[in-house]
């Protein structure tokens, strides 16, 4: 017994030693990777907005420009989650059938719809936010909450498909089986199979189209009127004038709205877990 | 959503109904703008059914507060409700496509003065002398900015133009008189530049605004927007040319916008700067300790007469079919030019009256715009000889000076071949 | 009998009918959101479409006369060469740097989660925001970069990163990189966290360590996750607009124009729509031929690996 314990103390400690080694080194590398966003915060503080002499650190900050932006951009950021969590679950529920279906089912028509999809990718986004435009008018949809996810998710849903699609070609379709064999209907094992298994593709789907809509500008500024819903995005430009900007109540709106994001998206990774399908074939 | 709408009609009338007590009309005048922005209902893309559109860019604060005053002053007089619908800067051209295609023009239209000859070729803008809105009392410049083609169709309250500002300590520290012709300028600048400050900025910038600062030397030089490869706009090039490549400016002015070059002076990286009056407040605000003051932009030889070019907004009145509506939109407009708002705007947006008049006046009761005041006197609109063509020109102006200033092309060859691109 | 086969037959129909609405609503979604863009951009194209055509919808069919002016268009060439240039310093870039990060994640160590996220910053900006912040940091005269450079005595002269014809390519395609990295980790990430542990666990009895089994068995499990990582990076890249406007609005002297910035130049400084939208179709099709060039080859490596 005792010979046994002995290598199994020593290798735990060695493996925590470079585990805290590795931490350091994630750190220096997202620390490299951030740096604009730290000189984005540094220029939030400096004084008269302007970073133009400002120091490597903010020694004499100036929070003039965050309380602007808190007092301005309540309403707006909510309105920004909420669109944003709207296009994201639109998007997965209308992606994830459709790219189960182009990966596993065998239907005519899929290589065309794959086409469709991976088009509407290429074409700048102006030309879909005019087409929206003039639709949404008559329809009264300008300025209405749903009408700006739908909008939103014009971009999540295509992007949605085409990587869940990738994940799922791998997916292995013998649980799938065993669950139809047993009597499941398609969807009720795409709903109680497919989709547990492949979470992780659910989510980093999810992840991109709540990015894709929470950093909307196009359709926010095309499809609104700016007197009831302002997206985060668009009440930034209440900073930016035509001939000067006030750039730290801009730099402290985008660290503010930033925030929930970073929190949403640290939730979100947590649930990307190691290994997902791997114990579920078994 | 319907008891809102119902709401503001009733409350505010037409001017067909007889008027309620001043008192209430301003009392409702201030609820209404509250209450439209309760309302969370898609419905048009915009207020209520009696409320007037209006679409401009003034979105900052600053300009926001004034701008919405002076409009306020004149519908509460009226009777009349509005709504605003306000759109970032660079923005507002695509927005005027966008409406213009799907017949949803608002009722009151800002534009900035170079796009209204476009606009109003286009025959989406009402000409505005059958409401009786004219602008014989205007400086000359300032009424031709709204004429297309010997109509007019819009009407700028108050203009801008760009000036020298300089710093006062640096100036005097280094002995200098702030200069009034090229040579005094290209001698100061050099003597100004130091390692830590470049003697002077300005905006070089691919865009119009690279045009816009670039055109008081080229206009002062004698230089003609028609006439692109001529003697006049030459120089003016290689005067920027000479700058930058003395040292005197940073390479950097071909990627500043006029803010970046602000921000450079303000940060004390530039000792002189070629910017607007609307920097005023800014300057007060944000670096009180640094004393500057602004002359009218050197002339080529001396005696000569700064041409600088007018900015500022028009506003129009776009053809809706609405009869009615279209009438109280001008009466709108009509109070909202009036020269006590005029006067009023202009000392909150540091811009100056468009009535001749009240420009003197606006002069006298501030001297820190004496300068611009001065400026504009004898300031030319950028449209005036080229109308809706004048976009077009501006590209290949910014175009030419980017060569010049980037890859060190002779302005001759640069300028050469933008003249062949407009003809 | 025959009932039994009229109810297989009745079943199978029903099948089918249920498969097919798996991919019902995003057909239609599709349909409803890019079907009258791709239709109104592609009629455009062969339009003369300028400012006036907003209001009164005269728009006279010109054949491919905005093709032929496209192509024929002084800073055409250098537009496309950029985008080549652009395109593949970006993916390459972003792929490597986006991989190795999304490796080194793999590992189990402390904070890695919150440090997984916050790699997502850059995409969680507004874009006017990390422009203007890359402008701070490449400007010549004291911009972070520069001080940096000079600081450490790599560099004697600051580096006139946007000011010169030389380095704005290059700086534009760096700021671009840090842009898409976030992007790729993720994607790739999470691929990699598909791979079973009990395959590296088979491997490593086999022999297959580190780089063998990083080779054998790390990519080919990766291959279709990589390949949409890849081909959607080229797609979003060719069409890359708001950070090279931000950036250098295409300069200076065009020298960070590419198709994408051309084509939105035509349209809202030139307002000649028509070509415009021929430039844009041209880079669809361009992306489009990529596509299936890069489609086909991947499936044969499929096939054969």
């Amino acid at each position: 017994m005792s010979t046994l314990t002995a290598p199994v103390v020593r290798r735990h400690r060695r493996r925590t030693g470079t585990a805290w080694l590795h931490t350091v080194v994630g750190i220096l590398l997202v620390a490299v990777m951030l740096f604009p966003v730290y000189w984005m915060v540094n220029a939030s503080l400096a004084p008269a907005g302007n970073s133009l002499n400002t120091g490597w650190l903010p020694l004499d900050p100036d929070f003039s420009g965050y309380s602007r932006a808190l007092a301005d951009q309540g309403q707006n950021l909510l309105t920004s989650l909420i669109v944003a969590i709207g296009a994201c679950l639109l998007s997965l529920v209308i992606a994830a059938p459709c790219a189960y279906a182009l990966a596993q089912f065998r239907i005519r028509g899929t290589a065309v719809l794959l086409f469709v999809v991976l088009t509407s990718q290429m074409i700048p986004g102006i030309v879909i936010a005019n087409a929206l435009y003039t639709v949404y008018t008559p329809l009264g949809m300008i300025n209405s909450i749903p009408g700006l996810i739908l909008a939103d998710a014009s971009q999540g849903i295509p992007f949605a498909i085409l990587i869940m699609r990738a994940y799922l070609e791998t997916f292995p379709t013998t649980i799938v089986e065993a669950a139809r064999i047993d009597g499941c209907g398609h969807l009720r094992a795409f709903w109680s199979v497919v989709l547990p298994v492949s979470r992780n593709s659910l989510i980093t789907a999810g992840i991109f189209s709540f990015l894709f809509a929470w950093s909307d500008f196009l359709m926010a500024l095309t499809l609104t009127t700016g007197e009831t819903i302002r997206p985060v995005t668009l009440g930034l430009y209440t900073y930016i004038g035509t001939n000067d900007t006030d750039w730290s109540a801009v730099m402290s709106t985008a660290v503010l709205s930033s925030l929930p994001a970073v929190i949403l998206m640290v939730i979100a990774q947590k649930y990307v877990a190691a290994g997902a399908t791997g114990g579920a074939v078994k | 959503m319907q008891t809102e709408s119902r709401m503001m009609t009733s409350t505010t009338t037409r001017p067909s109904l007889p008027r309620p007590s001043r008192r209430a009309l301003g009392l409702t005048a201030l609820a209404a703008p509250a209450l439209m922005t309760l309302g969370g209902c898609g419905g048009r893309a915009g207020g209520g059914d009696g409320a007037l559109r209006i679409v401009d860019y003034y979105n900052t604060p600053a300009d926001d507060v004034a701008i919405n005053g002076a409009l306020e002053a004149s519908a509460s007089e009226l009777g009349l409700a509005f709504t605003r619908e306000r759109v970032p800067g660079d923005q507002l051209v695509a927005k005027v496509l966008q409406m213009g295609s799907s017949r949803t023009m608002p009722d009151l239209l800002m534009l900035d003065n170079p796009n209204v000859q476009q606009v109003a070729a286009s025959g989406a803008l009402a000409p505005l002398e059958q409401y009786g809105i004219g602008v014989e009392d205007f400086t000359p410049a300032v009424a031709d900015l709204g004429m297309y083609e010997g109509t007019l169709y819009g009407v700028a309250p108050t203009v801008n133009t760009i000036a020298l500002f300089y710093d006062v300590a640096a100036l005097e520290d280094a002995g200098l008189t702030p200069p009034t012709t090229w040579e005094e300028l290209r001698e100061a600048a050099a003597a100004l530049t130091t390692p830590e400050r470049y003697g002077l900025a300005f905006s070089a910038i691919a865009s119009y605004e690279g045009t816009w600062q670039f055109l008081p030397f080229m206009w002062s030089n004698g230089g003609d927007e028609t006439e692109l490869d001529g003697a006049g706009v030459l120089g003016a090039s290689r005067l920027w040319w000479d700058l930058v490549r003395d040292g005197s400016a940073s390479r950097s002015v071909v990627n500043w916008g006029q803010g970046d070059a602000m921000d450079q002076f303000k940060a004390g990286n530039a000792a002189m700067v070629v910017n607007g009056p609307w920097n005023i407040a800014g300057l007060r605000e944000d670096t009180p300790d640094l004393t500057w003051d602004v002359v009218t932009i050197p002339v080529p030889e001396p005696g000569g007469t700064s041409v600088a070019p007018l900015g500022g907004e028009v506003w129009t009145i776009p053809v809706t079919g609405d009869e009615d509506r279209q009438a109280d939109a001008a009466a709108l407009l009509k109070g909202f030019l009036s020269p006590d708002n005029q006067l009023a705007m202009a000392a909150e947006r540091s811009t100056i009256p468009g009535d001749a008049e009240a420009a003197a006046q606006f002069a006298a009761e501030n001297p820190d715009l004496s300068t611009f005041v001065e400026q504009v006197s004898t300031a030319r609109s950028r449209t005036a000889q080229l109308g809706p063509d004048w976009p077009r020109t501006a590209k290949a102006i910014y175009t030419a000076n980017q060569r010049v200033l980037v890859d060190d092309t002779d302005p001759a060859e640069a300028f050469d071949e933008a003249a062949r691109t407009v003809d | 009998m025959t009932a039994q086969r009229i109810d297989r037959r009745r079943s199978r129909r029903r099948d089918l009918m249920v498969r097919y609405a798996f991919v019902l609503p995003a057909a239609l979604y599709m349909l409803a959101f890019f079907g009258y863009p791709i239709v109104k951009n592609l009629v455009m194209s062969f339009q003369a479409y300028d400012f006036s055509t907003f209001f009164n919808g005269r728009a006279p069919f010109v054949g491919f006369e905005n093709y032929a002016a496209t192509l024929s268009d002084p800073i055409f060439v250098r537009a496309l060469t950029n985008t080549g240039l652009f395109t593949i310093g970006s993916i390459v870039g972003q792929f490597v740097l986006g991989l190795g990060l999304a490796l080194y994640f793999r590992r189990r160590f402390p904070l890695s989660g919150l440090l997984r996220s916050l790699l997502l910053l850059p995409w969680l900006l507004p874009m006017i925001v990390s422009a203007a912040v890359w402008r701070w940091i490449l400007e010549q005269d004291n911009g972070a970069l520069n001080r940096f450079l000079e600081g450490i005595g790599l560099i004697s002269d600051p580096i006139p990163w946007l000011n010169s014809s030389d380095t704005a390519l290059v700086a534009v395609i760096i700021v671009n990189i840090w842009l898409g990295i976030p992007f790729n980790v993720v994607l790739l990430y999470s691929g990699l966290q598909a791979i079973p542990e009990e395959i590296y666990e088979a491997g490593a009895l086999d022999g297959a360590t580190g780089a063998r089994s990083f080779a054998h068995l790390t990519l080919p499990l990766l291959r279709p996750v990589v390949s949409v990582v890849l081909l959607l990076g080229v797609i979003y890249t060719i069409k890359v607009l708001d950070l090279i406007i931000g950036l250098t609005g295409g300069g200076p002297a065009n020298a960070t124009q590419t198709l994408a910035t051309r084509s939105y130049e035509m349209s809202f400084v030139e307002f000649d729509f028509g070509q415009g939208a021929a430039l844009s179709n041209i880079l669809i099709v361009i992306a489009l031929a990529f596509s299936i060039v890069y489609l086909r080859a991947n499936a044969r490596a499929a096939k054969n690996g």
